[in-house]
């Protein structure tokens, strides 16, 4: 023991002290970092909702739904639509979206990936407006799918990123797991 | 490598020119192919970097009586990843926009190895003032060589230089050479510019006095 103590105390004392260097870091700039999140978050939620003025939280019954849910209006206060901030896995690690949907809760209006640490220049191509802009006015009732060619006539399908397919099916698979949980209960909000 | 009678100055002059840790050394490549597709992004990855392996030094080099070489790898490990954690952290909290387009390169900072070598090299052997002067010539060096890369490929690739437009929105779709900003760009220029740094460096050995 003594001599497991003397060859490696200082790798000991110092994985101490970074320890709490890192915590005292994290501690005092976690509000920032927040701040700075929250800030992405509604610029998020007026992208995928347009004419978004200001939006409340509303409380999602369900507890399989582990994200957040905003009743999205305009300045007069009337409803222009919701916005689902979820999470799931990726390829990499967590992905972080917002989707947009109309105020009757039928079709998307928008998607933006906000958090992902997908592979650059190929699964990070999820954040291009290009291709999130695929998910606009597709159903909400139905599973989408994603398909390795272009999207057929009135079925409901993106296209594969080429080289990120398994980042593309994680979004979607994001999208499709919210919706159900989610729709449901939007009247009790209108 | 400087010599170790060379002085500080030396040291810290290698590091930025005749032992650039891109251009010469040939280290540190994935984020200078990756960050660089603009300035601000090639500046910010620099700046990290030099922090980073300014206080790998500094630590290694005020311990390196204390680090027993069974553990040293260990620690420098340690260390680096400490600090790039802090790099992080404040990233995320003072240039959230910045950190979320240089993604998951800034973690990657942990495994670059410059920043190792620098600690194994000159910094568990040598003084404070040598270890402080070699870790801000590489990392000047290093940022000096993304930063040329990064404006490069901006001004050909976006017609921007630090986010600002230098040309007109409609020259700019017309003449932007795109490919600048994309993973292919960025191994042009980077060979480009280390053939240029390689002619210049044999007319120098070989074609000088």
């Amino acid at each position: 023991m003594s001599k497991f103590i003397n060859e490696s105390w200082l790798v000991l004392v110092m994985g101490i002290v970074f320890a709490t260097m890192l915590a005292g870091a994290q501690q005092s700039l976690s509000d920032r970092i927040k701040e700075n999140q929250l800030r992405a978050l509604n610029e998020a939620i007026a992208e995928v909702v347009p004419g978004t003025i200001r939006s409340e939280s509303i409380e999602i019954e369900n507890e399989d739904f582990k994200g957040n849910v905003y009743k999205c209006l305009d300045d007069g206060g009337k409803l222009v639509g919701w916005a689902l901030d979820s999470s799931g896995g990726g390829f990499v690690d967590k992905i972080r979206l917002v989707v947009g949907i109309d105020p009757a809760g039928e079709n998307i209006v928008g998607l933006k990936v906000i958090e992902n640490v997908e592979t650059p220049g190929l699964g990070n191509k999820i954040q291009d407006p290009e291709w999130t802009g695929q998910y606009i006015d597709l159903d909400t009732s139905r599973e989408i799918k994603v398909e390795k060619r272009p999207p057929n006539e009135g079925a409901n399908e993106v296209q594969a990123i080429t080289g990120a397919t398994w980042s593309s099916r994680y979004v979607t698979d994001i999208v499709n797991a919210a919706l159900p949980k989610v729709r449901p209960e939007l009247d009790k909000h209108r | 490598m400087a010599d170790d009678n060379g002085s500080n100055l030396a040291q810290f002059k290698a590091g930025l020119l005749s032992d650039n840790p891109v251009l010469v050394q040939l280290l540190g490549m994935c984020p200078a192919l990756a960050v660089t597709n603009s300035l601000e992004n090639a500046l910010v990855m620099g700046g990290a970097a030099t922090f980073v392996v300014v206080m790998s030094n500094l630590i290694t080099s005020v311990l390196r009586n204390l680090i027993k070489p069974h553990v040293r790898i260990l620690i420098f490990t340690l260390t680096i990843a400490t600090f790039v954690t802090l790099a992080d952290l404040f990233l995320k909290a003072y240039m959230f926009e910045v950190s979320k387009k240089l993604g998951a390169f800034i973690p990657l900072i942990i495994v670059n190895c410059m920043i190792i070598c620098r600690a194994e090299v000159v910094a568990i052997k040598s003084g404070v003032a040598r270890s402080l002067a070699d870790a801000f010539g590489i990392g000047i060096g290093f940022t000096l060589a993304l930063s040329i890369m990064g404006c490069v490929r901006e001004l050909l690739g976006s017609g921007s230089l630090l986010n600002i437009p230098l040309f007109s929105k409609e020259f700019v779709d017309v003449h932007a050479w795109v490919i600048m900003v994309l993973p292919p760009g960025a191994f042009l220029t980077l060979g480009a510019i280390i053939g240029v740094v390689n002619h210049l460096r044999d007319r120098k050995s070989g074609g000088g006095a």
